[in-house]
Parts: C-alpha cells; structure tokens; sequence
C-alpha cells in the first residue's frame, strides 16, 4: 500500500460486516485518500451506509451487529481504539438533519463543551468556535442575528448545515456523509455540496449517496456497492464514461436500481 | 342478524360509546357531590391546623395531615432517585438479554401486587427485622417499594420518549454515553418524569394498607420529631374514625374524607399543569 502516490487517510482491510449473522457486507477492501471526497454509490440494501457507519463505529452499539477485517485510520486499527476519541476525529452526519433541541449556539457549542476542547470555558473562546464552525458550513451569515433561537425551526437545509457545523466545532479529519440531501430540495442540496468542495481542503470526506448525479458532481473518486460488495471503484469522470464492469454501467445509466 | 344501514350503526355505536364514557365518570361526580355536601361544614382553619380532641370527635386533623405529608415525602425522597436510576439503566445501558427481560416482566408483575401485600413485607422487613418499629421511615420504606415499579415504568416511558436521533447525533460527535444521558436523554425526559412522580404522590398519598402496620398511630396528638417516630396518617385515620369510634359527628368524617381527597386532586393537578408547561417548552 506504500506504493500510493497520495496519503492514505483510511485504509480498509478485508472488511465484513454481519447483522444477526446475515452478511450485509463482504471482504470490501479499499483506501480513502487524504483530502478527497470519496462518493459511494450503489442501490438500496448494497451495503453503503452499513460500511459508512463501521468506519466511525456507530454500529457497535447495536448487539445484533459483528464484522471481520479491519479499518486503519492514520496506520492505527480503529477497533483498537477509544471509541470517543475515534469519533472525534471521524465525523458524521446522518440522513435527516437532527439538530438537538436547543438553540442554533448550543448545538455548535454542544461537543466541544462536552469533550474539554475549549480550555478556559471563556465566552470569546466560545464565541469564536461556533462563528468559525457556522462560517465553514456557509451558514453564518443566515443564523447570525438568531444564534439564541431554537434550531428546531430552522429550514431542513439550514439544519442540516448546521449539523456540519456541529461536526467542523470539534475538528475532525474525516467526514463521513449518510445521504446528506435524501431530504432537502435542490437549493439546498446546492449548498451542501458547495459546502462540502469547500470543506475537502481541509477534511477528509466519505459521501454516501442515492442521487448518481450528485456523486458526479461532487466526488474525486467514486465506489460502486451492490448487494454487500465493492463492484468497482475508480476517479469518477472516469468511472462514469468508462465503467469497467457491466453492473456499474447498468446502475449509472439508470437502468436498474 | 339484522343489518342496520351504515348511518343508523355509526349513530348507535357513538350512542353507546357515550354512555359508556357517562357511565364512568357518574360514580366520580357523586362521590364527590356527596363527600362536599356532608363536610363542608366542618372544614375550617382549626379543623386543619388543631389537635384531635374528646376522643378524635372535635378539634382538627393536624397530626393526621403533618403525618401523611412526612410519610409521602420521605417515601418520596427515597423511591425517585432510585427508580429514575434503574430506568435509565435499564433504558440506556441494559443490553436485551433474558436476564434484562425478566427483569423488565418481574418489575412490570410488581406494580400489580395487592398493597397489603406490601404492608406485611414492610411489617417483616423494616418494622421487625431491621428495628425500625413502627415509624415514618418504616412507612416511607414500604411506600417506596411499592411505588418503585410504577415510577421505573413511568420514567422507563419518558426516556423512550426521547427521540433516538438525538442519542445517535450526539454519540457521532464523540460525546460519551454517560454525558449524552446526562445533557441530552435527561434534560428532555424530565417532564415525563416528574409528571410520573407527582401522580406516584397522589397515589401513595392515599394508601392504607402499606402504613397500617409500619407507620400508621390509632391516636397521637403531637407532631413528630425525627423519622423514627409513629404517626397519625391521614387514610388510616379516616378508617378509624368511620369504623372505630362511636357517635363519631359525620360532618368530621365527610371533612376529613374532603381533605384527603383535595391533597390527592391538588397533586394530580399540579402534574397536569407541570405537563402542559413542560410540552409548551419542548422543542421538538
């Protein structure tokens, strides 16, 4: 794996996923390469966002769930370590926006309260957090005269960004995106994915997504899942006029799936 | 069968739905109609604040109301941090094994033990057993036990109530379990909680048969002074007064009934209003 010209940011080994021992998941071997927006594409039912929630670990807390294989993040297994500590520095958003309930400065402030990364608890500290977090989620200048008003009543687009705001106030290294615009309008999911361009200089960004059109706007590489398996993956412009496998090319021209 | 048309069915089941509904509340109205009509009269400020006197027949049920409020707070005070403890285990940590299973059933099958039950385990337990005597800890203990399943089940239905998303956003962002209960599932299922509680204080308010043998006095006119004393208590009371003593004025016994209901409807009250204040604040 050293031969890779660019950074490995995430390396995964032989991966195999079960829930009550049925098989969602098989062997799936792949690397996630610093600073790029890897899309995962696939139907329903592939494996997609079974795989994405491995990688930060949300799935251990379900019983029913076991794996095989194994996820190196920076060279470190992550199922060796700190569950926390792993979620802090892998982010994820879900599918619906789910702002907590309390203001639009609570939930930014929320995790990094929690996990001690402001030092001396002063307002300015504070303050600068959830300006910066709300700015790189291009939300800052819509919510910056109602920061103290409840996040339940913002738009599904701006809570949805605002949970990116969440995500960036405790500066991760990796993003994993869970079908981010499954349901927002267009204008929104505009800005979601500018937001998301904007955000791989400095993150790492997994997306999985139903929409083929959006993993074409916005991926750098994409990954095809089908029934559990990694069909093909590859640079998107070319996985999209040139697909290898006859799948792959069934599933991007729509004709099933 | 005869088959009546659409309309014509619909007007006898909402009909007999009704009745049904007026049916209940009847016997409601007439209890209370008939307990205000015959107590009102000795209700006053000395019936509420003096001693019993003449052998329980005239003077106040002081004793009796100081007593039931110190037995329910303690009871209180013992049974809600203990429940609301177990639930949050059972609800947030609790693996579903058939060990958390049967646990879940048995404390389900406990909220249907009759109380007098609970009275002699109390008798048992903390009155013989562990010294105690007959005293307000005594009662408070039994009390507690038996209202231990209700609020564990109650608070259990509020934690429930919080969406699961919110967990789940909250554990993605690397915050530990502990402090998303803490910051998160708590602060949202509070209301549910202490609506449960308070409903549980009416309820107990009201028991006879855990404090007759573990706290309960026939008569005693004096306030207590620790936890370890004996007192009047307000249902136990009724029972005496009503049964036990002979030419006992009826105005006193309707009164008496009057107020023990009052403190019963005042908490359920309070739990309505906190509820509706609760749901205007929620933010989902």
């Amino acid at each position: 794996m050293k031969t890779n010209l660019y950074q490995n940011k995430m390396l995964i080994d032989d991966l195999s996923c079960f829930f009550s021992n049925k098989c969602v998941l098989e062997n799936v071997s792949l690397s996630i390469i610093k600073n790029e927006i890897l899309t995962i594409i696939g139907p329903s039912n592939s494996g997609k966002t079974s795989f994405l929630r491995t990688l930060n670990r949300m799935n251990d807390f379900n019983s029913d769930f076991s794996r095989k294989g194994n996820v190196f993040l920076d060279e470190e297994n992550i199922f060796h370590m700190n569950m926390e500590k792993l979620r802090m520095r892998v982010g994820m958003l879900f599918a619906m926006p789910i702002p907590l309930p309390m203001t639009v400065y609570e939930n930014v402030i929320y995790a990094p309260k929690r996990l001690g990364v402001i030092k001396h608890g002063k307002k300015s500290e504070m303050d600068a957090i959830v300006e910066q977090a709300l700015r790189d989620a291009s939300l800052w200048d819509e919510v910056k005269d109602r920061l103290d008003s409840s996040a339940m009543k913002m738009s599904g687009g701006q809570q949805q960004r605002l949970c990116i705001a969440r995500i960036l106030a405790i500066n991760p290294e990796v993003i994993l995106f869970d079908e981010p615009c499954s349901g927002l309008d267009p204008i929104s999911t505009a800005k979601v994915e500018e937001t998301m361009i904007a955000l791989k200089k400095r993150y790492t960004i997994v997306l999985v997504t139903n929409n083929v059109k959006q993993a074409s706007r916005v991926g750098d590489r994409t990954a095809f899942f089908l029934m559990g398996r990694l069909i093909e993956i590859g640079g998107t412009a070319k996985l999209f006029v040139s697909p290898k496998e006859q799948k792959t090319n069934d599933y991007i021209t729509g004709r099933f799936g | 069968m005869i088959k009546l048309n659409p309309k014509l069915s619909q007007k006898f089941a909402v009909a007999f739905l009704f009745c049904a509904t007026i049916v209940a509340i009847i016997p409601v109205v007439i209890i209370i109609f008939i307990i205000i009509k015959n107590g009102y009269s000795a209700i006053s400020l000395e019936f509420l604040t003096a001693m019993p006197t003449n052998g329980m027949r005239s003077g106040g049920i002081f004793p009796a109301i100081v007593g039931t409020l110190s037995i329910v707070f303690c009871a209180i005070l013992i049974t809600l941090p203990i429940g609301v403890c177990a639930a949050i285990y059972l609800n947030e940590y609790a693996k579903d094994t058939l060990l958390t299973r049967l646990i879940k059933l048995a404390i389900v099958n406990l909220a249907g033990i009759p109380s007098v039950v609970y009275g002699l385990f109390g008798l048992g337990i903390f009155v013989m057993f562990l010294g105690f005597g007959v005293s307000i800890i005594a009662g408070a203990l039994t009390l507690s036990i038996m209202e231990l399943p209700v609020i564990i089940t109650t608070a259990r239905g509020a934690l429930n109530s919080v969406p699961p998303a919110f967990r789940e956003a909250s554990l993605a962002l690397g915050v530990s379990r502990w402090q998303t209960i803490r910051h998160i599932v708590l602060p949202n299922a509070l209301p549910g909680i202490l609506t449960g509680a308070i409903l549980s204080i009416a309820r107990i308010s009201g028991e006879t048969a855990p404090i007759l043998f573990t706290a309960a006095a026939f008569y005693l006119p004096h306030i207590p002074r620790s936890p370890f004393d004996q007192v009047m208590a307000l249902p136990y009371h009724l029972y005496i007064i009503s049964t036990q003593i002979p030419n006992m004025p009826k105005n006193i016994i309707f009164a008496t009934a009057l107020v023990l209901l009052m403190m019963v409807l005042s908490m359920s009250l309070i739990a309505i209003i906190a509820r509706i204040y609760f749901r205007k604040r929620r933010k989902w």
